[in-house]
């Protein structure tokens, strides 16, 4: 979800009256924007729709409210020609094979202005654009540039000049070891033996994409008057409504756009393409999804609040939306739009009407049970992660490492893999409480992940109850009185088999086994794993499965 | 040899005389040497036993109601004579002793009464703790109790504190969240915790490569990696994604089975909600689920290693997005206690329309509450679900943080045992 910065006076300016700031906060809900934090002049927006950069500016945000709020009119652009022309060699196939290209012209570049247009091309390069691998935007002063231009690639070394914010020439090899741009996405062109590069008639270099434009056009300040924009990246189908986006917000602040010719060896396109799209939506079905009882009418003056144009009125009203949208996929879309112009808070909210009867599912109540008898028997419930880390599971509990389910891209070597088995999840609770009150006893019933080949899955979620005594003096004698008991309560006949396990003390330790079935473990627990977890109190414990009264 | 001691019994006798003896003394000191019974039971304790006792040893005959005296009160009785010595600890005739212990007038000394005597001479023939053995032996009589301190509590429970079982506070708040669910009609859900990224992410709409996908960061797997894909749907999903369905333009690129295959911990409940579409779900039908969630967010205050997300579905031929706000309010109502709420346009990829709840909960005041939407055609169609499908999820751990009057989530999952203790 981005989250953008804009000026307040500047999105009333652009909005095109003086709001104030508590119904702007109202208003943004139009364009599924949150105003977060007002500082002054200052507003910080949440843009909740990832799918419609469009509304990821003051510019995109203001168009949205000024037709839902206020007046309704059709967005459309007009698009002069440039004359420039583009021409892609045909080795930028094999790094960076599309690029796209606008003229922007007769600008008022202001602050306000600069900052929304590197904020949005960050935003877009960075979301829709997955950190510039889909989609990387350069805007450089297009007075400083002389067409035609050509995209092509060079040998790492091949060719010199000042990136941005430099002020000596670096071959491309050279940015990506020593400039900032360089080190942060110089890993989207790992492996290749040619850069892409953008060079102008007189050889001078626009950029490197998709790390860093140059220092001599590629930078626009407040005395740039026209602008050259350029979105560079492997689908046309990204880097078209990319461009869009980027030329209609400085449209509306009074630019002209104006296109250019690309022309590649198999094609040649004329971008951007701003013409609007087509599509409809049934009456019935905006009645059927929104519950509304609308009109006909009703239905497509809130379609143009929603900045549509209509076509044609009908069962099926035809419809023109703006090209800089590139979320529109089902009628449902357009359906969502009516009720958005409708006003969520005018519907009046309807109760369910059904009759259909509900159920704990059977795991949990049998689970609460066993909580409450455990609890019966003066025990403390706890509630661990099931994340937990390798030390932990194995180490510190004796054992050797195993498999177990374990996650790749980790934040830390604590929540490294999923437990097998809840022992540790208390021994490391008992660690965290070594100054409080004993005895302590304490229990958890919750699920382990285990490795199964068979399942859709390969893994599978068992539920487990772990119970443990730690106090100055506890015996084998002790836990079994409390397993006795549980199995008493739940009604089970269970037996115990001597056993060996690393964990616990040889010679007080038994699997405990019901139909014959081993379904745990209990014993003392080992006095060198009572080392490794730093406890100095005696402790003893049983597992079990509880998949036997399941 | 083992030693004896009188009994109660035997001590009375003792003092008092055998009831027997007792008997003839009295019939000796009479005129005619006689008495009727009516005029003996009266006067002599233990009548029967003294009168079985003096017919036994033909000391007195039994002519109707009259006892008469036989033969003159004899001077030495052995049974008294073995009672006296037995009392000072001297041995006496086995005989003698077969017939006292069989009248129950003296009895063996067990080690236990040994030791607890002994233990009582030691700590100067008073009672410290009654026990059992105390009890048994009765040898607690005639004995006085040491007073303990029955004022002060402390020294008490450093010693010996009781801690109660309790529940964990969380859990037992999501209980009653869960209760109150299926009060509300609803079905729990289940499902695994590690996933295929298709019920996470394919089979709700979710884009490969897509910043949908990464509309929030998700934990994959390392071991195991891939899952098998559900055959029956992979088909439907894949053309729901490429070409589209239901009238849908689809996401227009080329779908990979391979990173459906792909294993993660569940990052959301709306794959437990898309398996049950996919399993011949009741049709109107409601359901829910309180699901173990994972992201490898930066951990702090508001942002745990794992989470609870709570959600559901509702199914049916005529819902729609009014009966979407009317359960939205619904839940405001009855779990977070609200009595005003507001509905705002909101952003779901696998949702449209979406709506985000804010209720006006008593204290806290506003609060994001939940997020909602319903279902795209996109989803639903290729689960084999031709109705509406309502979408709910709710931010509950806002509410159970207020209840349970904790600043930070991962307090949720407390590790201090005071804190569970007193909570």
């Amino acid at each position: 979800m981005p989250t953008i910065e804009a000026s307040y006076q500047d999105l009333c300016e652009l909005i095109g009256r003086r709001i104030e700031i508590e119904e702007l906060k109202e208003l943004v809900n139009f364009a599924k924007c949150e105003i977060e934090e007002v500082e002054g002049d200052s507003l910080k927006i949440e843009a909740k729709d990832t799918n419609r950069p469009d509304l990821w500016s003051s510019e995109g945000i203001a168009r949205e409210i000024r037709s839902r709020a206020f007046k309704p009119s059709f967005p459309e652009y007009e698009v002069k020609s440039s004359e420039v022309v583009v021409r892609v060699d045909k080795k930028v196939s094999k790094v960076r094979p599309y690029t796209v290209f606008a003229v922007v012209k007769n600008l008022k570049v202001t602050p306000a202005f600069l900052s929304q247009m590197i904020q949005l091309q960050e935003k877009i390069a960075g979301s829709l654009g997955r950190n510039r691998k889909e989609v990387a935007i350069g805007v450089y002063d297009f007075d400083k540039i002389k067409p035609p231009i050509k995209f092509t690639t060079v040998k790492p070394d091949g060719i010199k000049f000042i990136p941005l914010d430099f002020n000596e020439a670096l071959t491309p090899r050279e940015i990506l070891e020593k400039h900032p741009k360089g080190k942060e996405f110089g890993h989207l062109l790992a492996g290749k033996k040619e850069y892409p590069i953008f060079i102008d008639a007189r050889n001078e270099v626009l950029s490197l994409p998709p790390i860093i434009n140059s220092e001599y056009s590629g930078k626009v300040t407040e005395e740039t008057k026209n602008v050259f924009i350029e979105c560079s990246g492997f689908n046309l189908k990204f880097l078209m409504p990319a461009l869009n986006v980027m030329v209609t917000a400085m449209a509306d602040r009074g630019g002209e756009i104006c296109s250019v010719k690309v022309v590649y060896p198999d094609k040649t396109i004329v971008t951007p393409d701003l013409k609007p799209k087509k599509t409809f939506v049934d009456v019935s079905y905006v009645r059927k999804i929104s519950g509304l009882d609308l009109s006909l009418d009703e239905i497509c003056k809130l379609l143009e609040k929603a900045n549509y144009k209509i076509l044609k009125k009908g069962k099926k009203i035809e419809l023109l939306y703006p090209a800089y949208r590139n979320d529109i996929m089902h009628q449902r879309d357009v359906v969502e739009d009516v009720i958005i112009s409708y006003g969520y808070n005018k519907i009046r909210p309807e109760p369910l009407k059904m009759k259909v009867e509900g159920k704990v599912s059977e795991i949990e109540l049998k689970t609460e049970k066993v909580e409450e008898m455990m609890v019966s028997l003066g025990f403390q419930e706890i509630l661990s992660y099931t994340l937990t880390s390798k030390d932990n599971l194995f180490r510190k509990m004796n054992l050797k490492e195993e498999k177990v389910a374990e996650i790749e891209n980790i934040i830390s070597e604590n929540w490294c893999v999923f437990r097998n088995w809840l022992l540790p999840s208390l021994m490391e609770f008992f660690a965290n409480n070594q100054h409080v009150e004993y005895p302590q006893k304490i229990f958890e019933v919750g699920d382990v992940v285990l490795i199964d080949k068979k399942q859709e899955t390969r893994t599978r979620d068992v539920r487990k109850l772990a119970v443990a005594i730690a106090d100055s003096k506890v015996s084998y004698d002790d836990i079994v009185a409390v397993l006795d008991a549980f199995m008493s309560l739940v009604g089970a006949k269970y037996k115990l088999k001597a056993s060996k396990h690393p964990s616990f003390i040889e010679g007080r330790t038994a699997e405990i086994l019901v139909k014959g079935k081993a379904i745990g473990i209990i014993g003392e627990i080992h006095p060198s794993v009572l080392e490794n977890w730093k406890l100095e109190m005696p402790i003893a414990a049983f597992e079990i499965d509880l998949s036997f009264i399941l | 040899m083992a030693s004896y001691k009188l009994t109660e019994e035997g001590k009375e006798y003792l003092e008092k005389g055998l009831p027997e003896k007792n008997l003839v003394l009295l019939l000796d000191s009479m005129p005619q040497k006689t008495a009727t019974l009516g005029k003996l039971i009266p006067k002599i304790k233990n009548f029967p036993i003294a009168l079985k006792w003096a017919l036994e040893k033909g000391w007195v005959m039994k002519k109707g109601d009259e006892i008469i005296l036989m033969k003159p009160v004899p001077e030495e009785i052995p049974e008294e004579e073995a009672l006296k010595k037995i009392a000072k600890g001297k041995e006496v005739d086995e005989e003698i002793l077969k017939i006292l212990i069989e009248r129950n007038l003296v009895e063996k000394v067990t080690e236990t009464y040994k030791a607890v005597e002994e233990a009582l001479a030691k700590a100067g023939n008073v009672v410290e703790v009654l026990t059992h053995e105390l009890l048994v032996t009765k040898l607690w009589k005639g004995r006085k109790f040491k007073p303990v301190d029955v004022v002060t509590v402390r020294k008490k429970l450093e010693l010996n504190k009781i801690s109660p079982g309790k529940r964990q506070p969380y859990l037992q708040f999501l209980s009653q969240i869960r209760k109150k669910l299926a009060e509300m009609g609803f079905i729990e859900m289940r499902g695994p915790t590690i996933e295929t990224q298709f019920w996470n992410f394919d089979a709700l709409y979710q884009p490969q490569n897509h910043p949908a996908r990464d509309w929030w960061s998700t934990y994959i797997m390392k071991y195991p990696k891939f899952g098998n894909l559900p055959k029956k749907f992979t088909q439907a999903v894949k053309k729901a994604h490429e070409k589209g369905i239901a009238g849908s333009t689809g996401w227009g690129y080329r779908w990979d089975p391979r990173i459906a295959m792909k294993l993660m911990p569940r990052a959301h409940g709306t794959c437990l909600s898309a398996r049950t579409l996919a399993n011949k779900p009741k049709i109107p039908g409601k359901y829910f689920a309180i699901a173990r969630c994972y992201r490898p967010d930066v951990i702090d205050a508001s942002h745990g290693v794992e989470f609870n997300q709570v959600e559901g579905i509702v199914l049916g031929e005529d819902v729609n997005f009014k009966h979407l706000l009317g359960l939205l309010k619904q839940f405001a109502e009855e779990i977070a206690g609200a009595k005003d709420v507001k509905f705002i346009p909101d952003y779901y990829p696998f949702t449209e329309p979406s709506c985000q709840l804010s209720a006006k909960h008593p204290e806290l005041g506003w609060i994001e509450f939940g997020g909602s939407g319903i279902f795209r055609e996109e989803l639903t169609k290729p689960l084999g679900i031709d109705v509406p499908v309502l979408a709910w999820g709710l931010g509950i751990d806002r509410l159970a943080m207020f209840k349970l009057k904790i600043n930070d989530i991962r307090n949720l999952f407390s590790k201090d045992l005071n804190w569970l203790r007193r909570s």
